[in-house]
């Protein structure tokens, strides 16, 4: 061949190479290269709403947003990075060392900014934002964080921020939620979140090689989180933390009438703002700590009811008529069940059941349990709202735990005997109830008839939603029952010698029942649950205290707080 | 006559006017007058090469004979000139400044260098009608004209320009194979040239070594020395089939592709116009090469036909080279596209050698 010929083939070889080339650039690879070139110059720059505010019933501010500054420098507007930083040293009054660290640590790109200071002073910021003409690289972000102005106040009921968990971002993906995304545990913060949380706006830019923004393609907005409202009285609720401070336990107050909480109060409590601080140490002493902090212990622990039982057995005696008001049982301070010798606390002679509620007769009880039979005691303490839960909107509610002879048959495979009749009488036994549950029993003695879904949020973004909340069931017991049993309860506080004659001097007419429940080890759990006032009852109230002592103890706070509602005019 | 005349006139205006529009498309956003006027700078220098190319198509060629000395020592002069008063730019002493505009010796001297072995291989004794290159030994065939064309080359790849000082070498090598040098005597230089590589090696800067490596794998520095490649063949593959449209192209127009005007213009203009508007300019400027190698082939003179085969190797391997590089085929050196990227001294040597091939085509009908 001629040698023109090979160099004309080599010249069309050429150009088929480069065909080939194109063809796998342009067309084979084309989608991976579009979608390169589409994330070489388009940026999202987020702006942040702040999250939803949580409020009492009247609308004072649990919960809410504290702006805090943070100082950030747009680096493709910098024009001399000393005299920026000299600048906001000597406004900050800390070293130009370390800005210039922080400055070179947390820089991206140009068009980034860069934080060189975070949580700084309101006053630093304005003073800051003076220099924005003359340095216009100095950019004073506002950032939302959770603020709590009452401290530790109701924190179980709120709980607390922090970052998103492996475990909830697998399950609330779906949902829009992401890493690094500020979500609530525990409590309304964790339960409400999806309402409270904002909706994250920003920018979406288009940028050239160095970062700078070139035109804004589209915005959205930020948008606040809705805000809550709890059926939190704010006033109530300092109340009954100034008095439970130091106590381990847990008081509540409902309102009979709707179920709405208006107060509820655990100790020992935590303070939700080492979170937002980041206080690592803090945060690992509360999860550390045998006191359990975290738990909410009017809806996330149960105790055995003692006494305050009683009133299930009263309540059973009177429907089945096993009992009637001119029953009367001789208490000889002990009763031989089978072989067994069960004692009463005091000795208190012959009693009727008025007699026996407001003096805590064990015997009294103790007869009244054998004649019942156990099945009835649990069927009637189901009724009135033990042994299963209460429907609480917080998460971590426990159901306590009623025991029945068929129960222990098929999970113990042991008998049941007439002494165990006896011992769940008094509440004692394997018989668990929670403080809100207890509440939520009383209630029924309060409005004579209704069992209530106790709540706790009224409202959401403005929405009333008590309507909704508020579920009534009736309890289909005889009018004179509730009227037999609220006299007895009245008779705990009015009689001389009645376990809650402490109450008697409030000048508010209260009616309840005191309990000391036994524990295998420490000192008794002291109760005391009770409704005011007694003609009306407006409150029910619940003061539990573990190993508090006798139910003494728990009289003596329920009198006081009654006595501090009384004076500041809120009954 | 007039035929291959107007096939190459159209094709280069053709080819000159995309080019404007791209070089329009990768600065207009830029800021500054100097990078907003740059395309009416090319429309300048189109004006000044059309001029040129119809200046050299009725200068006849034959002249270049008698000329080929003087332009090679000025071609050798303004090397020699650009090393004590080049302008630096780019890391490179590559420019003179003349006036208003800046002047790149090197591209002169690709011509002067193939006018000069066209001359030297079409010689003829005063006795014979037949080349003196058949009977060439191997000083007179290989070694002699390697040192008209290594003395140049040196000088080039001394700025440093090593593409355009390989390109030269190409062309030897080309023209070498098109005279009637014996091959034996070809493949001797080749070993001669490709065996001591592994040892010049030491010799190249080490931008120029990373541009090696680079080219193997772009990848090992994506953002210095393999950016380009990466941006380039994102800016060719993200145009698909039809380009995102004029003025629409995200990779060039916002500057991730750097020398998107110069070297690079391929990917910018593949980025706007898809596969579709880059296979019809490879088309067109294989158009115009082909034009050159039939008027070299239909040429009897010899000096004519070694020249017109010299200034379409130089296009085919200019054109080739860059796009090769576009698509990260091949090293990157800094080589201009032909007729599109920015830069005076290149449009009008191009026009000039183009002008030659039309003069050459139009004088062979005189004969």
């Amino acid at each position: 061949m001629e040698r023109k010929s090979i160099l004309n083939l080599i010249i069309i070889f050429m150009f088929g190479a480069l065909i080939i080339g194109l063809l796998d650039l342009g067309l084979f690879q084309g989608a991976k290269f579009r979608r390169l070139s589409d994330s070489n110059c388009i940026r999202l720059i987020s702006q942040s709403g702040s999250r939803g505010n949580i409020l009492d019933r009247n609308g004072e501010i649990i919960v809410d947003n504290k702006i805090s500054y943070d100082v950030m420098i747009l680096p493709q507007d910098l024009n001399d990075i000393d005299q920026v930083l000299t600048l906001i040293s000597r406004i900050l009054n800390v070293e130009v060392k370390e800005l210039k660290t922080a400055f070179k640590q947390n820089f991206i790109s140009s068009s980034v900014p860069v934080t060189v200071a975070t949580n700084i002073e309101r006053k630093n910021a304005i003073l800051l934002g003076e220099h924005k003409i003359e340095q216009p690289s100095i950019i004073v972000a506002p950032k939302p964080l959770r603020h709590y102005p009452y401290g530790a106040l109701a924190s179980q009921v709120i709980g607390y921020v922090n970052e998103i968990d492996r475990w909830r971002l697998t399950k609330l993906e779906d949902y829009g939620y992401k890493t690094k995304d500020i979500v609530g545990f525990g409590g309304v913060e964790e339960k409400y979140d999806y309402y409270l949380r904002q909706e994250e706006g920003g920018l979406s830019v288009e940028v050239n090689h160095r970062g700078k923004v070139m035109r804004v393609l589209g915005f959205a907005p930020p948008r606040n989180g809705k805000d809550v409202m709890l059926t939190l009285d704010l006033k109530i609720q300092k109340i009954v933390e100034e008095n439970l401070t130091g106590r381990k336990g847990s008081i509540i107050l409902m309102d009979p009438s709707s179920g709405e909480i208006l107060a509820l109060a655990s100790y020992p409590n935590f303070n939700p703002a080492v979170f937002v601080d980041k206080r690592t140490k803090l945060i690992g002493g509360l999860f550390n700590d045998p006191d359990s902090p975290l738990i909410n212990r009017a809806i996330g622990s149960s105790y055995p009811p003692a006494s305050v039982f009683k009133v299930v057995l009263a309540s059973a005696g009177l429907e089945l008529k096993k009992i009637n008001t001119s029953t009367s049982f001789v208490c000889q301070g002990s009763i031989m069940v089978g072989a067994r010798k069960f004692s009463c606390w005091d000795v208190h002679g012959q009693e009727n059941i008025f007699q026996a509620l407001a003096h805590s007769c064990d015997v009294f009880f103790y007869k009244t349990g054998l004649l019942l039979g156990a099945q009835n005691i649990h069927d009637y303490a189901l009724k009135l709202g033990l042994g299963r839960n209460v429907g609480f909107e917080l998460a971590g509610e426990t159901s306590g735990f009623i025991p029945s002879p068929l129960w222990r048959k098929i999970n113990k495979f042991q008998n049941w005997f007439d002494g165990d009749t006896a011992n769940l009488s008094i509440g004692q036994g394997e018989c668990l109830v929670t403080p809100l549950q207890v509440t939520n029993m009383f209630a029924v003695f309060a409005n004579r008839g209704y069992l209530l879904s106790p709540y706790i949020v009224k409202a959401v973004g403005g929405l009333d939603l008590s309507g909704k909340k508020k579920r009534l069931s009736a309890v289909c017991f005889k009018k004179s029952t509730f009227e037999v049993i609220a006299q007895g309860l009245a008779k705990v506080v009015s009689d001389a010698q009645g376990t809650g004659n402490v109450l008697s001097t409030l000048p508010i007419k209260v009616a309840g029942k005191t309990g000391t429940s036994q524990v295998s080890h420490g000192a008794t759990h002291a109760w005391f649950v009770g409704f005011f006032p007694l003609d009306k009852p407006r409150y029910v109230i619940c003061v539990f205290l573990e190993n508090g002592g006798p139910g003494h103890a728990a009289s003596v706070i329920a009198k006081q707080i009654i006595e501090a509602m009384h004076n500041q005019g809120l009954i | 006559m007039r035929n291959s005349f107007f096939k190459i006139l159209i094709l280069a205006l053709i080819i000159a006017s995309l080019g404007i529009l791209s070089i329009y498309s990768s600065t207009y956003q830029k800021e500054g007058t100097p990078w907003q006027d740059i395309y009416k700078r090319q429309m300048l220098w189109l004006i000044i090469g059309l001029a040129c190319f119809f200046f050299m198509s009725r200068f006849n060629y034959r002249k270049l004979w008698d000329a080929n000395y003087f332009i090679y020592g000025v071609a050798l002069f303004f090397l020699l000139l650009v090393f004590s008063l080049g302008v630096i730019r780019l890391g490179a002493q590559r420019w003179l400044r003349i006036a208003w505009f800046n002047f790149q010796p090197a591209e002169f001297a690709k011509l002067a260098i193939i006018i000069f072995l066209a001359r030297y291989f079409s010689r003829k004794a005063i006795d014979d009608t037949s080349l003196l290159s058949g009977k060439f030994g191997i000083f007179q065939g290989i070694i002699l004209p390697f040192i008209f064309v290594a003395l140049p080359m040196f000088l080039i790849i001394q700025q440093p320009d090593l593409g355009s000082g390989l390109m030269l070498m190409l062309v030897f090598v080309g023209l070498l194979y098109l005279t009637n040098v014996r091959l034996k005597y070809i493949f001797m230089l080749l070993a001669a040239l490709i065996l001591p590589l592994p040892f010049f090696w030491h010799f190249l800067h080490d931008y120029q070594k990373q541009r090696l490596l680079v080219f193997l794998n772009p990848n090992i520095d994506p953002l210095g020395a393999g950016y380009t490649v990466i941006q380039s063949r994102i800016a060719i593959g993200s145009g698909g089939f039809f380009g995102r449209g004029w003025l629409h192209g995200s990779q060039s127009q916002l500057y991730f592709l750097p020398e998107s005007h110069t070297d690079f213009i391929f990917a910018t203009f593949s980025e706007q116009w898809g596969f579709l508007g880059s296979i019809l300019l490879i088309l067109m400027y294989y158009l115009i090469i082909r034009q050159g190698f039939i008027i070299a082939q239909r040429t009897a003179d010899s000096f004519g036909r070694l020249l017109a085969y010299g200034i379409s190797l130089l296009l085919t391997l200019q054109v080739f080279i860059n796009l090769a590089m576009n698509m990260g085929l091949a090293p990157v050196v800094g080589l201009p596209l032909p007729l599109m990227s920015y830069g005076g001294s290149s449009v009008l040597v191009t026009f000039i050698a183009l002008g030659i091939l039309v003069n050459i085509d139009r004088t062979r009908n005189v004969f």
